[in-house]
């Protein structure tokens, strides 16, 4: 009899853990009417953080790109939505003469950039937040994970991107707003209404809610199975035949787009984004969310962003060293505890347990390969278009 | 509200540092180049002393330290001890600086980097933790305040290398400047004899290159390990010590140089020690010229991207050989 429970159990979906993730989804979801403001305001922010942390986690936790550039898609999504919002802003009440942003006008620009005028218009903007950051990845994904650059390396290159658009932003005051970026943004308004915060900070849960069921399912599939493996013996899992550089592109590119809305959610609640969310100092946070909460885990970081950000609120109140607790607590993970946070909460009541997923069924990797496949025609197509500017890439 | 703000973006700029005190009144195209490659030449100097320190670390124990910025504030504050308990000449502290950072090297290495051998993304996170860590240490210390070094008197000024007819120089370099190029090199200098002429050096260089190998031979690796990284530190505190009177001497001032640091390792490579002082030669006057004929933030941009280029093709370096795998 309890084998046939067990069977029924293992074959069906973890409701356990949807029954737990349901619950934490509703406590979160009526927050706002339990906190203030500002905590409202606080645990948006946060959760975007989180978001972007788990963003992180898909490469670093699962394949074993460390970044520091995260805070860099991050904030090209947030420049995206900046822009719409400036732009619309200034429309509005033209103080300075024309449609111009104001740091344009002091800049002496006197046209709008013919790369920014687009993103007057909300679907634009919105395709923006999305694609640039991707296609930014894209690019140095499919530059530096097809060469024989490994581990350490990816990770110097990340700090040097990082570190030169950081210079880079700065430095073009008249496009980018320079070291103050872009401020006195517009409030969001979709067809006339402007949107609360309360309606800012449902919006994003649902989002980071996504964020976190989207890459707990990659991460089960056959695809996560392949990145992990890929993390654990890249070589081998290229003598089987996978074309290893791509699934890191393809992860690495998804990242970056889910590291750009969080930025683009950002910018509505913040009002305002700056070249310091680019500097390597803001990369080096969300890495230090993803270590603390625990690699690979997803929950993890979550948790772990959720966490140090509320306790930093109320330590800096304090104590200006609040950095300090940071690094060692950092030193104190990586020392004794690899899995991060993560890694104290028991086996048994954990949510290792709860995360379990019952033994697959054989026939369901199928629907999943299926869904892999949607993409295989893609990379093919690419792959086939980079044969047109190098002969020699047979493999 | 929360943090993000209060961190600073450190932005630094080669060629902005290196603050020749010329006036380019010559107006002469000629004679702003022939500054602005002096100025690079004043730059190598510093690149060159931040960067070997790491190579010695990251060459013998493929280590990624990025603390390394912090030893060299370490080296900074030390001389600013020296200098307002004792009241001591710059040049005078610079062995203190040395000892000093190798200590603190040597105690991280033995309490830190040890547990996390052969595992370089491991010891990434922990340098980066030991890096927040030590600012905020010295933070809690000596205060978030800028403090600022005395420059000894007798290497002051200029010394002009073109003069105009009515006598102002025309295109000159700071004797402090050359100071630091004559202590970059004799480090160098220093290093090379210790790594190819001695014992100590020959057991480092066999570490270097087949650990296990040398284990074998019995070679004491975990002292190796400890002495190098201490070496490494060390020569991180003499940078620190010989820039602390550049600029002023505050707790982020070391991550201003962490990233320049590495590029000049990435680019040089760590299989001869001549490949830092080539990269650094490299990014110095590459940074200098661009920033003449464009300006700084995009010579740094463009040098950076070049550095992300090479690292794709060579990861290896420009001045290494080609290893048989």
């Amino acid at each position: 009899m309890t084998q046939v429970l067990d069977g029924v159990q293992r074959s069906t979906v973890p409701v356990k853990l949807f029954i737990t993730a349901g619950i934490v989804f509703l406590i979160f979801f009526i927050l706002p009417f339990l906190v203030g403001v500002f905590q409202t305001a606080l645990i948006s922010k946060l959760l975007l953080f989180g978001a972007l942390a788990i963003s992180l986690d898909l490469v670093w936790g699962f394949t074993g790109i460390l970044s520091f550039a995260h805070g860099v898609f991050f904030t090209l999504g947030g420049y995206a939505m900046a822009y719409y919002l400036k732009l619309n802003l200034a429309a509005a009440n033209n103080n300075y003469g024309g449609e111009l942003p104001d740091f344009m006008v002091w800049n002496g620009l006197e046209q709008l950039p013919w790369f920014i005028a687009p993103l007057k218009f909300l679907p634009i903007a919105i395709l923006a937040m999305v694609l640039v950051p991707a296609a930014f990845a894209y690019i140095i994904g499919w530059f530096i994970f097809r060469s024989k650059v490994s581990g350490v390396y990816i990770t110097i290159i990340t700090l040097a991107i990082s570190s030169a658009l950081t210079t880079l932003f700065i430095s073009q005051q008249a496009y980018t707003g320079g070291t103050n970026g872009i401020t006195d943004v517009a409030i969001l308004s979709l067809a006339g209404i402007d949107i609360t915060d309360i309606n800012l900070y449902w919006v994003i849960l649902i989002f980071t809610t996504l964020v976190l069921a989207g890459s707990w399912w990659l991460t089960k599939s056959n695809l996560g199975l392949i990145l992990r493996s890929i993390n654990e013996n890249e070589r081998r899992i290229s003598y089987l035949g996978y074309d290893v550089a791509s699934f890191k592109i393809f992860i690495w590119t998804l990242s970056a787009a889910i590291a750009g809305i969080a930025g683009g959610l950002f910018v509505p609640l913040n009002r305002f984004i700056s070249p310091v969310y680019l500097a390597v100092a803001f990369g080096t946070q969300v890495v230090i969310w993803v270590a603390i909460g625990g690699r690979g885990t997803l929950v993890g970081p979550l948790i772990a962003a959720l966490l140090l950000g509320q306790v930093q609120n109320s330590a800096e109140r304090v104590t200006q060293d609040w950095q300090l607790i940071v690094g060692v607590l950092l030193l104190v993970v990586v020392l004794f505890l690899p899995k991060g946070l993560m890694g104290l909460v028991p086996e048994r009541i954990g949510f290792n347990k709860l995360l379990e997923s019952p033994t697959p069924n054989p026939s369901a990797g199928y629907v999943r390969a299926g869904l892999l496949d949607w993409f295989t025609p893609l990379q093919g197509a690419l792959r086939s278009m980079q044969g047109w500017f190098s002969k020699d890439r047979d493999r | 509200m929360l943090g993000f703000n209060s961190i600073q973006a450190h932005i630094f700029y080669l060629a902005q540092e290196a603050t020749a005190a010329t006036d380019a009144t010559g107006g002469a195209d000629f004679y702003t180049f022939a500054n602005q490659l002096l100025n690079g030449v004043g730059i190598v100097g510093v690149l060159l002393l931040t960067g070997l320190g790491l190579a010695i670390t990251f060459g013998v124990m493929r280590i990624i330290n990025l603390a390394h910025g912090e030893f060299i504030m370490l080296g900074a504050y030390v001389t600013f001890l020296m200098q307002s308990l004792f009241q001591m000449d710059l040049l005078l502290t610079i062995p203190f600086a040395f000892l000093g950072t190798a200590l603190i090297g040597a105690l991280t290495e033995l309490t830190v980097i040890r547990r996390l051998y052969g595992r370089p993304l491991e010891t990434l996170l922990a340098t980066w933790g030991l890096s927040i860590v030590i600012q905020g240490v010295v933070k809690l210390i000596f205060s978030a305040q800028l403090k600022y070094v005395k420059s000894p008197p007798y290497i002051s000024g200029n010394l002009s290398v073109i003069t105009g007819q009515d006598g102002t120089p025309l295109v000159s370099i700071s004797y402090y400047r050359m100071f630091i190029i004559a202590v970059a090199l004799l480090m160098l200098g220093i290093t090379l004899y210790l790594l190819y002429q001695t014992p100590l050096g020959r057991q480092v260089r066999a570490v270097a290159q087949n650990r296990e190998m040398a284990k074998c031979l019995g070679v004491n690796t975990s002292l190796i390990d400890l002495l190098t990284f201490a070496y490494g530190c060390g020569l991180a505190g003499i940078a620190g010590a010989v820039i602390s009177s550049l600029k002023s001497v505050s707790p982020p001032m070391g991550q201003d140089y962490l990233v320049d640091a590495w590029m000049v390792v990435v680019t040089g490579g760590v299989d001869k020690l001549i490949g830092v002082l080539a990269g650094s030669f490299l990014i110095g006057e590459a940074n200098a010229a661009i920033a003449f004929m464009l300006n700084d933030p995009v010579a740094r941009v463009i040098v950076l991207a070049a550095v992300i280029v090479l690292i794709r093709y060579r990861p290896e370096g420009l001045f290494t050989v080609q290893k048989r795998a």
